[in-house]
């Protein structure tokens, strides 16, 4: 428990390195929504988001937790972006989630600390105009940058009821800053180039609960729900507003089949459209509900040393909450290959994913994205 | 484990060198896809506060002229150069013993940094005059004592010296030349300077107090008689003591003008009013003082000034003190009648920013200070038309990245 405790301190320490992933989706609203997944859950897709204790999705998923496990990861993105007025390559390296995990010394509970991305906005737009100043046509390069995202710092706890059954319930502390920098450049020396910088920040809490339930040998259930409040929004050090957060509500199964095998799948449903309003009286375009389906296989290659390099496969689709414009449909849709090791009598591991991403609206902007994250869990 | 090191130091290695790249820039459909407009750039035009442009005198004297104006020009104003020279040693001092200077040749130069670059056969012509002349010493009392009895010697200006040395030499057959005028004078020699042209001209030369060049010199050549034959040519040079000049054009400016330069180094104050919202939330990305000259503004055609126009950081009329950091500068040039623009931005972004308590007033001088034909004179708040104003082009904040 007092690892678990030291990690919680530094945990808190990494609060600001949540996951980020350059994207022109991430323009509109709070930014591009962002899973909270462990490697292994990345690369079967999220499909085993549920039941991995490692995932900051499921509380309950924790419950299981036998020893004190710290993972972290990084990722690697490549993207290219296309929209109406031209074409980008992307590629940026963030640090994703940090997850502590692990038993309360004599009870059936466990403990687990967790800093994760909520939404992304990082993103830099880049566009030229002509001005007709003193009767002169000038050329003018505007940029906008946008750096940060909104964090979702977790603390939970799981209840092992039995050996099939497990609850979860976690707390959850929504903050972040999001720095917006806006330049504009003329190609006329005469005029002096211009920009403003301010900062968005956020504040916001959140509840979920969750349940892990094995049916048989072979079929384990797995459901959460999370309520999230108000999020208080600043700019620099006033009040612009406040946005209501969605409720999320997911559930999965995940079954063995034979020695080898292991299938999971997932939905996830999130009513973004309780935001709409807020956003729109913040200046915004809204948002809209959004569903998410996940479905994984991880293979083992070795089965008497399951975390000896598995193979895991995985797809998933959703809607994303954040238009263009009004009315339009976004969406995402990704597979993903990865595999794992474990080492030093599995003290130590290291998981890769790698996920291939396509992003479109119905307007002509799209993205297709490569991801490489890997993750290093050590239990100490 | 250790078989597997390698491929971990090799695999973080190349993920590392990926990772280490980042490039985030979209192109972009603005406004219909930004998250808020770029910033909202506007232009005002602003003239000067009625009545609270001012022009004053005065605030150099005769030791701190940057040249000295000679010209045979009428649009330029007829001028004259005078100086004075003190009484100059008989001696030497060689190895440390004083020894008489046997002279041979004197020379007398001037500094010659400014003239007409386009006007052919410049000419300089020297006479010896009174020591004792002063700041009202006019263009007609110099005409009158520069007599062909007081001529000591005339030289040509090469068509090609823009800046440079300017040199007289005299045979000891003129020594005599070199004379003073009177017992009284001491030793001191007084000496006038007028030019002629293949049209008429003006050029200008260092004075006294000038930072552009140096002072008038009158250097002797000769010999002494020491045993070292390698240190028996010597020279001996005398930097002039005094230098002025008079020129025809009334000392004083005119009222109902705003007038910079000029002998008695005119500067102009004037004010503007921004307004406060504009001063708190505005970024400036260019401003433009716009000046209307009275008529064709006087000098001499090529040889322009430069309008130093500064911000000041409380305003006390003719005493306030200018902020330096904040100035900017444009060309003056002689003939002009149209509106001279001159670019001012970094003197007007000093007034910007929220509760900035700086007087929003501009401060005009002219350089070389005393020192050049040029002689703005702009129309003031008070004209009908043509007063002066303030182009500013700024920006508003838009507040952009909203949801």
């Amino acid at each position: 428990m007092t690892r678990a405790l030291r990690a919680a301190l530094a945990l808190s320490l990494l609060a600001g390195a949540v996951e980020a992933q350059s994207s022109q989706f991430g323009i509109r609203g709070l930014g591009i929504p962002l899973r909270p997944l462990s490697v292994r859950a990345k690369a079967t897709g999220g499909g085993f988001g549920l039941f991995d204790a490692e995932s900051a999705i499921n509380p309950a998923a924790i419950a299981g937790a036998r020893f004190v496990t710290a993972s972290f990861q990084t990722v690697q993105s490549w993207s290219r972006s296309e929209n109406p007025v031209g074409s980008a390559n992307v590629q940026d390296n963030r640090y994703p989630g940090v997850v502590v995990s692990g038993p309360i010394g004599g009870t059936n509970l466990a403990l687990a600390f967790s800093v994760n991305g909520y939404t992304d906005r990082n993103f830099v737009l880049g566009s030229t105009d002509t001005l007709v100043l003193r009767d002169v046509a000038v050329e003018v390069h505007d940029t906008l940058r946008s750096q940060g995202g909104i964090s979702d710092l977790r603390v939970a706890v799981g209840w092992r009821r039995s050996n099939a059954l497990g609850f979860g319930v976690g707390f959850h502390l929504i903050t972040g800053s999001n720095r917006i920098d806006s330049r504009r450049a003329f190609s006329d020396s005469k005029y002096l180039g211009a920009s403003e910088a301010f900062t968005y920040s956020y504040l916001g809490f959140g509840l979920s609960g969750g349940v892990t339930l094995r049916v048989g040998t072979a079929l384990t259930l797995g459901g959460v729900v999370r309520f999230d409040e108000k999020l208080r929004v600043d700019r620099d050090t006033s009040r612009v507003g406040t946005t209501d957060l969605p409720t999320t509500v997911s559930g999965g199964a995940r079954l063995q089949v034979g020695p080898r095998v292991l299938l999971s799948g997932s939905a996830l449903f999130r009513n973004w459209s309780v935001a709409d309003k807020d956003l729109i009286d913040q200046g915004g375009i809204g948002s809209v509900n959004i569903t998410e389906f996940n479905a994984g296989a991880e293979i083992l290659t070795d089965v008497r040393r399951p975390s000896r390099r598995p193979i895991r496969l995985g797809i998933h689709h959703a809607t994303l909450p954040f238009p263009f414009q009004v009315g339009e449909k976004t969406s995402e849709t990704g597979v993903s290959i990865g595999t794992g090791m474990r080492f030093v009598g599995d003290r130590a591991g290291v998981d890769l994913a790698l996920q291939r991403i396509w992003r479109k609206g119905a307007t002509g902007f799209s993205e297709t994205a490569t991801l490489l994250t890997v993750g290093v869990s050590l239990r100490p | 484990m250790k078989r597997l090191l390698p491929y971990l130091v090799a695999g973080s290695a190349a993920f590392a060198a990926a990772a280490c790249q980042e490039k985030l820039a979209s192109p972009a459909e603005c406004p219909e896809f930004c998250p808020g407009g770029g910033l909202q750039v506007q232009d005002i035009l602003i003239d000067a506060d009625v009545g609270g442009d001012t022009t004053y005198s005065g605030y150099i004297g005769y030791q701190q002229m940057e040249a000295l104006l000679v010209s045979n020009s009428p649009d330029a104003g007829q001028a004259r150069a005078f100086l004075t020279f003190p009484k100059r040693s008989d001696s030497v001092v060689v190895d440390g013993s004083t020894v008489f200077l046997d002279v041979d040749s004197i020379a007398v130069t001037l500094e010659l940094v400014g003239r007409d670059s386009l006007m052919p056969g410049l000419k300089l012509f020297l006479y010896r005059i009174p020591p004792d002349l002063d700041s009202t010493t006019t263009v007609s009392q110099l005409d009158a004592a520069m007599t062909e009895a007081n001529f000591i010697d005339s030289v040509i200006v090469h068509d090609t010296l823009r800046r440079g040395t300017v040199r007289a030499v005299l045979l000891p057959e003129k020594f005599v030349r070199l004379a003073s005028l009177a017992e009284s004078d001491s030793g001191r020699l007084g000496m006038a300077v007028r030019v002629t042209a293949n049209e008429p001209t003006g050029a200008r030369f260092g004075a006294v107090g000038s930072t552009l060049a140096g002072a008038p010199n009158l250097i002797r050549y000769g010999r002494v008689n020491v045993p070292d034959t390698s240190r028996v040519k010597q020279t001996s040079g005398t930097l002039a003591e005094r230098t002025n000049y008079a020129i025809d054009i009334p000392p004083e400016p005119l009222p109902g003008r705003l007038t910079i330069g000029g002998k008695r180094a005119s500067r102009s104050q004037i004010r503007f009013t921004i307004p406060r919202a504009l001063r708190d939330s505005g970024v400036v990305l260019r401003a433009t003082l716009e000046l209307t000259p009275v008529g064709p503004i006087r000098g001499v055609p090529h040889d322009p000034a430069t309008m130093l126009i500064r911000t000041i950081l409380a305003d006390l009329g003719p005493k306030s003190p200018v902020a330096v950091d904040f100035a900017a500068e444009g060309k003056v040039v002689a003939g002009e009648t149209e509106v001279v623009r001159t670019e001012v931005l970094s003197v007007v972004t000093s007034w910007f920013g929220f509760g900035n308590p700086r007087p929003t007033t501009i401060f005009l001088g002219l350089s070389p200070e005393a020192g050049t034909f040029v002689l703005p004179e702009f129309e003031t708040s008070r004209s009908a038309t043509g007063r002066p104003r303030l182009r500013i082009t700024y920006a508003l904040p838009t507040r952009p990245g909203h949801p």
